[in-house]
Order: structure tokens, then C-alpha cells, then sequence
């Protein structure tokens, strides 16, 4: 055991320290081109022409990249889990949120590649932009997604829900002392990782690609750029792992699938560095979610079911919101053990920015909703809080909404923890309580059935 | 334009009104300085001019023209680190590293100024840094440790003054 408890060294420690760990950015490559890209400047338009001759003209130009440039133009980041692709790599003939991009321009600087975009001529018909998932459901709503409509409708069973059914939702709902709803809407949030999106593509003289990405899923975006470029992942090299800041926000394949396409055009190396701004405004954020819980509870503390409705606003295209919902819907009881559930959960499309992972991906915004309940049930029951909590705790075989049975739930321990840190006193029955298997006191008839056995995983 | 860049003397052929850092990164292939918003926002492009920490993406070169610019490649190598980058290896100051040598720069200057160990009057001289990885208190604690003129092994870590982890029963310690 000489690493479990040692305190060791960072193995990256010196470079960074010295200047020496390589970045994206700070490849350096003989002939490289640099690359700028044109994007949509309305939330939801018809292109109506695209005329890239002026710019395709200009001094120093060496390839503009539009969608007749690209192999597979629809491709969707979970294609490969069998969901169908909706978003094309470059914009066609709509597009559906402010800041997607409709070509990429590569040339002798950036300067040039930026004056060469400003060169493409696009005329858009510009059509009424849905920002509020709420509205998505209306009748006369923008329909926002080509392939799914304005919310998802192919999960499992042909549904347009993801729906988690667990325990009997009305008869709990009938025992119930007291019913507390409350809708909980979190915002979006951008990861703002320091180092912007960025890539380096080049062709090689055996007429492979290399790719210097910022990725944080390697052969994920391995699969994205082979899909797009239709090539076998033997004619394509990826070289990653020093990730200026992600966050969840370089899981999304943004740069590196339109950089090697402009490298194939020009025949050169081409880097694409995203500013500041478009960092900001056109890379994939933590997106909205809204989130509507009912919960039934006696007048002692014990939640006896919960309803709920989520909302999770994908943005113009469905990249991972959908396994973002799914583990959402496994999560929706959060620490807690809820034998009686009904949860109904939609990915609805909006004109902004395709929404990615940050930091808990479908959990973090729930986990706020989830809290903030628990805090106003235990009000409205005049209940110690920490007490709420620790009673409804997941413990050792309880199961989760999807029916897994936890084998090792940390529910109480960071709970005794919390209050310590914080200074609160607990009662000495809550200091005692442990994360066993529920007995007694602590598994009342409610909790029975729904006791599992380990190794559920 | 001439420009002394960690020590060594160097002629600029770009225009005058190039950013410092662009004239760094691509015309000397100093990469160390980061182009992380080139707007003076974020703090990662920043190198010392004639020994004040500067954003490098603000300022033109002709307008430092003849000054001594250091980088952090002109702090230390891996072979004989400084002792604010031990402190950052040390202290785990260092996570993703993009805005890490645009703070040892600060850092060293600070600490170099006779700066204290007050968290306080460290987190002022920094404030112009982001950071999103680390949460800024590693960096305050390495500073700090220089300050006080702590010593470090760069071969393990240093125990954090915040490790005030609460026992879980039943658990080793």
C-alpha cells in the first residue's frame, strides 16, 4: 500500500509549474493555417443562399468549409447508443439557434480567415425563435427539431416520456398527512474553462489525420470525427489529454470534426482556437431544467411518494440530453428512499445553444430542486431538518427509483458530517444512526417492499 | 523593437501595436503565457515587465519596447524550480494548469514585493487571476507557505491547514 493515504506529487506538477506542459494552442506546426468560423447571427432562420465565392477568392484563403464539404452531415453524439442524429455539422438550410456555425474558413492567419468569413454572403428568413420550454408544448409553437419534433419521442416503448413508475403514487398520495409541492427552475450555466475550445488537424503525407484535441472522451470524439468524415479510425490519430479546464463542457466533439475537414481541404494544418466569446456564446452549457415535485408525507417525517415532472430544456438539438434526463429520472429521489414514485420527464427543444455535461450532468440542478423540498417539507411539518433527512436516508438495500439496491449509501454519514462541520447538535438517536440495512423504528411498513438485496449493480 | 525575454535578448520583427502576448507566443515561441480571454479579463497571459505583473494581451509591444519581460520559463527549470513553483507542486496549486503559470508570475512578484503570508493580501494581489479548477485555496495556502518561508519537497505534498475532515465512525483514520 504505498499509494493508498501517501501524499504524492502531481505527475504533471512540473510542466505546469515551468510552462512546459503542451496545450492545444501550443502546438506548433510548419504551414499551419488558422481557421474562423461563420455562424448563424438569429436564433432561428431559413438560409435562403450561401455564397462562399468572394471569401473562397480572397488572398490567403485556403479552404472554406461549408455542409456540401462534409461525408455524413447529420450525426448525433449518441448515435452510437442507437438515437438518432438530428444536428448537422454545419448548417444547411435552417438553423436553430444563435451562433451555430455555417462555415469554417481556413487561412494564412486568422485575421484573414475572420475578414474571408465576414465575406460569405447569407440571406435568412428569419422565423419566431422558442425560448421557453414551457411553450414548447403549445399548438402553435415553432417546431424547433427536424427529427423529433419539439420534445424527444423515442425512448423505450415508443414513448415521448421517460417515465419511471415505481410503488402505487395514489395510494400514497391518499395516505398522505400532508401533500408539499413545489417548481424548481435552475438556469444555465457555461463551464468557462480557461483554455477556449481548440484544435490542431493535420494532414499527414500517408494521408492519415492527426489531431491534437482538447477532448475530455478521446475515443468518443474519435467515433464523432469518424463518423462525420467517414473514416476508418485506423486513418485518424488522436492526441489529447492535457485539457485546459472542462468541466463537462469538452465532452461535446466541438472543434476537431471541422478542423480536420479543413484540413483535408486545404491540404494544410490547420488550428482552431475559439475566442472568448464564442466560448461564451456557442459552446454546448449546463442547460435550464424545470422541475415540478409533489411529494406525499406523514405528520412524523416519513415521505411516502413523490410526483414529478421534468422539463429539461436540450436547446436546438438533442447531443446527450437524453442520457442526462435518464440519469436524472434514476436520481429524482436524490439521498432519499421513496418506495411510491411517478416521474414523467421531457427533453424539449428551445433556439439556444445545445446544452452538454457540467459536473453531474441531469443531477446538480435536481439535487438544488431536491434540497431546497426537503428543506420546505420539513417546515411545513415543523420538523428538525437534519431529522427529516436522516430518517429518509438511503440505507443498505434500500433501492433507487430504477431499482437498484444501494450497497453502500453515504446518505447519513454525510449528513453527521455536515452537522458537525456546521456546528449543529444532533439528538443522540440521529449521532447513533448508521448506514445499516432499516430495522425497527427505522423501517416502517411503507419501506418494506421495497427493501432490495445487494449487488444490484 | 527590443526586448530582453527571460534574460535573453531578443529583436521584434512584428508591428508595433501587436499584442505582447501574440509577439510571445507566436512570433518567440514562448507559449507559457495563455491566451485565455485576450481581454484583460481572466489573467492566464500574464508575464512580469521589468518585474510588474502585466496582462500581455493589453499591451502592445511598442510600448514596452526595451523593457525585461520574464515568463515563467524564466522563473525556473524542472531541474532548479523557484520556490513558488515548489510551493504550487507542493501544495497542490497546480489542477489543469492553464492559468498556473500566469499566476506564479503574480505570485512571484508578490512574494518578491515582501508580501505577507495574509490570505487576505494575497487573494488582493491575485484577484486578477481566474481560476476554475482549483478553487483558489491550494493557491492562497502556496503563496502563503513562501511568505512564510516555508520549505518544500516537491517529491510528496503538503497536508492542507483546511484537511479538517470530520472521523466517520468505524472508518480508519
Amino acid at each position: 500500500m504505498k499509494v493508498v493515504g501517501a501524499r504524492l506529487p502531481r505527475y504533471d506538477g512540473v510542466g505546469h509549474v515551468t510552462g512546459r506542459t503542451t496545450y492545444v494552442d501550443d502546438v506548433r506546426v510548419p504551414g499551419m493555417l488558422h481557421a474562423a468560423a461563420l455562424r448563424s447571427v438569429h436564433h432561428n432562420a431559413r438560409i435562403t443562399r450561401l455564397d462562399t465565392g468572394a471569401a473562397a477568392a480572397m488572398a490567403g484563403v485556403h479552404a472554406v468549409v461549408t455542409h456540401a464539404d462534409v461525408p455524413l452531415l447529420v450525426y448525433g453524439h449518441l448515435s452510437g447508443a442507437g438515437i438518432p442524429g438530428d444536428e448537422p455539422l454545419l448548417a444547411k438550410d435552417h438553423v436553430r439557434y444563435r451562433g451555430q456555425p455555417i462555415a469554417l474558413v481556413a487561412a494564412d492567419t486568422v485575421d484573414i480567415a475572420r475578414a474571408a468569413c465576414a465575406a460569405i454572403e447569407v440571406d435568412y428568413e428569419e422565423l419566431p425563435a422558442l425560448f421557453d420550454v414551457r411553450l414548447g408544448f403549445d399548438g402553435d409553437a415553432p417546431v424547433i427539431n427536424d427529427t423529433f419534433g419539439n420534445w424527444y419521442d423515442q425512448y423505450e416503448g415508443n414513448l415521448d416520456v421517460r417515465q419511471i413508475r415505481k410503488g402505487d403514487i395514489d395510494a400514497a398520495m391518499d395516505a398522505a398527512d400532508l401533500i408539499v409541492s413545489g417548481v424548481y427552475r435552475t438556469q444555465s450555466v457555461e463551464q468557462v474553462p480557461l483554455e477556449t475550445q481548440v484544435c490542431v488537424a493535420i494532414p499527414e503525407p500517408d494521408g492519415r489525420l492527426t489531431i491534437h484535441t482538447c477532448t475530455q472522451a478521446m475515443y468518443f470524439s474519435l467515433g464523432v470525427v469518424c463518423s462525420h468524415l467517414q473514416l476508418p479510425m485506423s486513418e485518424v490519430k488522436m492526441v489529447g489529454g492535457t485539457v485546459g479546464g472542462g468541466f463537462g463542457g469538452k465532452v461535446d466533439t466541438a472543434s476537431d470534426t471541422l478542423t480536420a475537414l479543413a484540413a483535408q481541404k486545404s491540404g494544410q494544418p490547420v488550428k482552431w482556437r475559439w475566442t472568448r466569446e464564442e466560448e461564451m456564446l456557442a459552446s454546448g452549457n449546463r442547460g435550464p431544467w424545470h422541475m415540478e415535485i409533489i411529494d406525499a408525507v406523514t405528520s412524523d417525517g416519513w415521505i411516502l411518494g413523490r410526483k414529478m415532472l421534468t422539463i429539461h430544456d436540450a436547446g436546438a438539438y438533442g447531443r446527450f440530453s437524453v442520457y442526462g434526463l435518464t440519469k436524472h429520472s434514476f436520481h429524482h429521489t436524490g439521498a432519499y428512499s421513496i418506495p411510491n414514485l411517478h416521474f414523467d420527464g421531457y427533453v424539449v427543444f428551445t433556439n439556444k445553444i445545445p446544452t452538454t455535461a457540467m459536473r453531474g450532468y441531469g443531477v446538480t440542478g435536481l439535487s438544488t430542486a431536491i434540497e431546497v423540498h426537503a428543506e420546505r417539507v420539513a417546515k411545513e411539518l415543523g420538523m428538525d431538518p437534519y431529522e427529516f433527512r436522516l430518517k429518509n436516508a438511503n440505507r443498505v438495500n434500500d433501492t433507487s427509483p430504477n431499482r437498484i439496491a444501494y450497497e453502500d449509501p453515504s446518505t447519513v454519514e454525510v449528513l453527521q458530517s455536515l452537522a458537525a462541520a456546521t456546528g449543529v447538535e444532533l439528538g443522540d438517536g440521529l449521532r447513533a444512526m448508521t448506514r445499516e440495512q432499516r430495522s425497527g423504528d427505522m423501517l416502517p411498513d411503507h419501506l418494506v417492499a421495497q427493501i432490495g438485496s445487494g449487488g444490484g449493480h | 523593437m527590443e526586448l530582453t525575454v527571460n534574460s535573453v535578448a531578443r529583436t521584434v520583427q512584428s508591428p508595433p501595436l501587436t499584442s505582447l502576448l501574440t509577439v510571445l507566443r507566436e512570433e518567440l515561441d514562448i507559449t507559457s503565457p495563455k491566451a485565455g480571454c485576450e481581454s484583460g479579463g481572466c489573467g492566464a497571459c500574464t508575464v512580469l515587465v521589468d518585474g510588474q505583473p502585466r496582462r500581455s494581451c493589453l499591451t502592445a509591444v511598442c510600448a514596452v519596447d526595451g523593457a525585461e519581460v520574464t515568463t515563467v520559463e524564466g522563473l525556473g527549470t524542472p531541474e532548479d524550480l523557484s520556490r513558488v513553483q515548489q510551493a504550487f507542486i507542493h501544495h497542490y496549486a497546480a489542477q489543469c494548469g492553464f492559468c498556473t503559470d500566469g499566476l506564479i508570475v503574480a505570485a512571484t512578484a508578490y512574494v518578491g514585493g515582501g508580501g505577507s503570508d495574509d490570505t487576505g493580501d494575497i487573494g488582493e494581489a491575485l484577484a486578477g487571476h481566474y481560476c476554475r479548477c482549483t478553487g483558489y485555496v491550494k493557491i492562497l495556502e502556496a503563496v502563503a507557505a513562501v511568505a512564510r518561508g516555508d520549505t518544500f519537497d516537491t517529491a510528496s505534498t503538503a497536508s492542507s491547514a483546511n484537511n479538517t475532515y470530520v472521523t466517520i465512525a468505524g472508518a480508519e483514520s
